[in-house]
């Protein structure tokens, strides 16, 4: 898995730019966490990619207007292990009718 | 106190917006109602696809930002095929799209569609205007990532009551793009690299695409390559770029591209590539393309590399300043002798099989039509056999003179964007190829055509198939011809002639004399040489093939020569 951290000036549609890239390769996000960080935003991914992908996805987030920075790692597995976000609650068929 | 819709168009002016196309609708009407006046020409097309298509072709011809209109719902989702268009030809584009007043918007409103959202992964930038404020910036904006680095297309939808409010208006403003501390571009140490690589190679090649053209970089490019003196050759994009006449000039590369240019592509050890994204038509089977190869990619988007195939030696920037820097480098060294691979890459074992196209009359038709277009032609080509024909034969050495749909393969493209080829080449002769099929997806702006009284000359190669699909069936698919017969065709030269246009048809059997009959090029020249609109309709033998052709997946080197 690797983890990359992408930042951007939050302008309408760019998380969804950068989340395109993604989902039009058909790779899952187990994890997307996006949030305001010092004057910029930031997102979070945590992708399961070859090599080759990785490449491409940098290419692809800076080709993107108001991407500023695009950095990753390896992710380290202890920190996701957990699932993000936690597994939602099912509502039971007797509460349901209720 | 101006209205929204007055605001956009003197933006538009500002932005040096002179055209544009267009099919009015409830939402935009506002800007329609504004139109009077505004400086701006607008064209009514017949259908928005026609429109985009339109602009596309003002745009790919001039260079400028060709400009679409139209409304919401439909009207917008009508343009989506064009922009997707832009997109993958690098085409400076911006949609104007009306929406719903900004109330209704997410209520499934009628007409209502999230154009921003339907376009997100196929446009460079857009915008969903939120006040009237907005609009002078969003439109600077907008045709700033239009036009800078690798062009494409950019959305911006407005809701219709911000076309309507009135503002205090101070003038257009200009765009100050923000820093991007990561902008990646080539230091001048790549041409030390390069000229190594150079002198280390034996078999050097040198493959154009549309870059070259898009940046200006033409001259200087010719110029590197007439130093360079190496096999050459071009992508369909890439045709004009280099004189066909030079020496080392191969023709075509790719899937249907020249015998001597996809060999010499698998044998080199060493692939210059100015401005090509390297695509699957061009490389065939990406893990057995140019094989023996380093690669050297000329290339102004850096999300274009290794796309198929990675290379060695990026070269990110503009070719119009990386060709001249690394000429200039280059002019320092002296190069080995190359001229033994040159005439192994160009011999006569490498030739056409067939040059002059005898046994097969569309191309003769092609050859005849294109040797005697005037000076200042422009060729535009549909999507399909004679598309691919059309680029074969091409023969031209100007930059923008063959314009074709060639990353997305738009049928349906050639017409409208012959109408804007044409206005903004008034005194060009704007030659139109289209296939019977690709031809009825945007029939419907003869009517433009011919409102106009555009000189446009439009060919139809009619086959009564789908004729690449058919090629495939025929290959690939044991002669199945699922749905892709066209017998059943109307009658083109009626239907032109319905449209006020006049119309004749030639049959293949006039391409069966070498040379053609007195008659048949009086036919041709008086065609081409006409003062208005006149479609040719051209009855050819419906199972003929394009060949060569590097069958899906295979490797350059495994090109069909003929049916086999």
């Amino acid at each position: 898995m690797q983890v990359f951290q992408i930042r951007y000036r939050n302008t309408q549609g760019t998380l969804m730019r950068i989340l395109n890239a993604v989902s039009r390769r058909a790779l899952d996000m187990p994890s997307v966490h996006a949030d305001a960080v010092e004057h910029d935003h930031e997102v979070t991914l945590v992708l399961a990619v070859n090599q080759k992908q990785i490449g491409q996805l940098y290419r692809e987030w800076y080709s993107i207007a108001d991407v500023t920075h695009v950095r990753s790692g390896a992710a380290q597995t202890a920190e996701w292990t957990t699932p993000r976000p936690p597994a939602g609650l099912s509502m039971g068929r007797a509460e349901a009718r209720a | 106190m101006l209205r929204g819709a007055d605001i956009t168009l003197q933006c538009l002016r500002a932005e040096g917006v002179e055209l544009m196309f267009g099919y009015p609708g409830g939402a935009i009407m506002p800007l329609y109602d504004a139109l009077d006046g505004s400086g701006i020409r607008h064209v009514l097309t017949r259908h928005e696809q026609g429109a985009v298509f339109a602009a596309e072709g003002y745009a790919r011809v001039t260079g400028n930002v060709g400009v679409a209109i139209a409304t919401s719902g439909p009207g917008a989702t009508n343009l989506v095929t064009g922009i997707a268009d832009a997109k993958m030809d690098s085409v400076p584009l911006v949609c104007i799209t009306g929406q719903v007043r900004s109330a209704l918007i997410g209520t499934d409103a009628f007409q209502e569609t999230d154009v921003f959202g339907v376009t997100l992964s196929l446009t460079k930038w857009s915008r969903l205007v939120r006040t009237i404020d907005e609009i002078p910036e969003v439109i600077a904006e907008g045709f700033h990532w239009a036009r800078s680095g690798r062009p494409g297309p950019v959305i911006i939808d407005i809701p219709t009551d911000m076309l309507k409010a009135k503002k205090e208006f101070s003038g257009p403003v200009k765009f100050v793009p923000h820093a991007r501390p990561a902008e990646a571009k080539a230091d001048g140490g790549f041409t030390d690299t390069i000229v190594a690589l150079l002198k280390q190679a034996s078999k050097p090649v040198a493959l154009v695409g549309a870059g070259a053209k898009l940046s200006g970089a033409i001259p200087d490019l010719r110029r590197l390559l007439d130093h360079l003196n190496i096999p050459t050759f071009a992508t369909v994009h890439g045709l004009g770029a280099v004189p066909p006449q030079s020496p080392y000039y191969l023709g075509m590369v790719g899937m249907h591209g020249t015998r001597a240019a996809n060999t010499a592509l698998h044998e080199t050890d060493l692939l210059l590539v100015f401005g090509a994204r390297l695509d699957d038509r061009v490389t065939g089977d990406p893990s057995r393309f140019a094989p023996h190869a380093k690669i050297v990619h000329f290339e102004i988007d850096p999300s274009q590399l290794d796309r198929v195939r990675p290379c060695e030696m990026p070269v990110i920037g503009d070719l119009a300043e990386t060709i001249p820097a690394f000429h200039a480098e280059l002019r320092r060294h002296s190069l080995p002798d190359f001229a033994e691979w040159r005439s192994v890459a160009s011999g006569p074992e490498r030739a056409e099989l067939d040059p002059r196209g005898l046994a097969q009359p569309t191309i003769r038709f092609l050859d005849e039509m294109f040797s005697r277009l005037p000076e200042n032609s422009v060729v535009l080509a549909d999507v399909g056999q004679h598309q691919m024909w059309a680029a074969q034969r091409y023969r031209s050495s100007s930059p923008r003179g063959f314009i074709t749909s060639g990353g997305l393969g738009a049928m349906g493209f050639a017409l409208p964007a012959a109408v804007g080829v044409q206005l903004a080449k008034p005194d060009a002769c704007v030659l139109c190829v289209s296939g019977d099929g690709g031809f009825q997806m945007n029939i419907q702006e003869l009517a433009t055509v011919h409102r106009l009284a555009l000189p446009v000359k439009m060919v139809i190669v009619d086959n009564k198939y789908l004729g690449m699909v058919r090629q495939w069936q025929q290959l690939f698919y044991e002669r199945n011809y699922a749905e892709t017969d066209l017998s059943d065709n109307p009658d083109f030269v009626e239907i032109a002639k319905a449209y006020k246009i006049p119309a004749r048809r030639l049959n293949e059997e006039a391409m069966r004399e070498f040379p053609v009959s007195a008659y048949t090029g009086d036919l041709i020249d008086g065609f081409l040489r006409s003062q208005g609109p006149e479609l040719l309709v051209f009855d050819c033998a419906p199972e003929a093939n394009v060949f060569p052709m590097v069958p899906a997946g295979a490797a350059l080197s495994e090109m069909l020569l003929e049916e086999e």
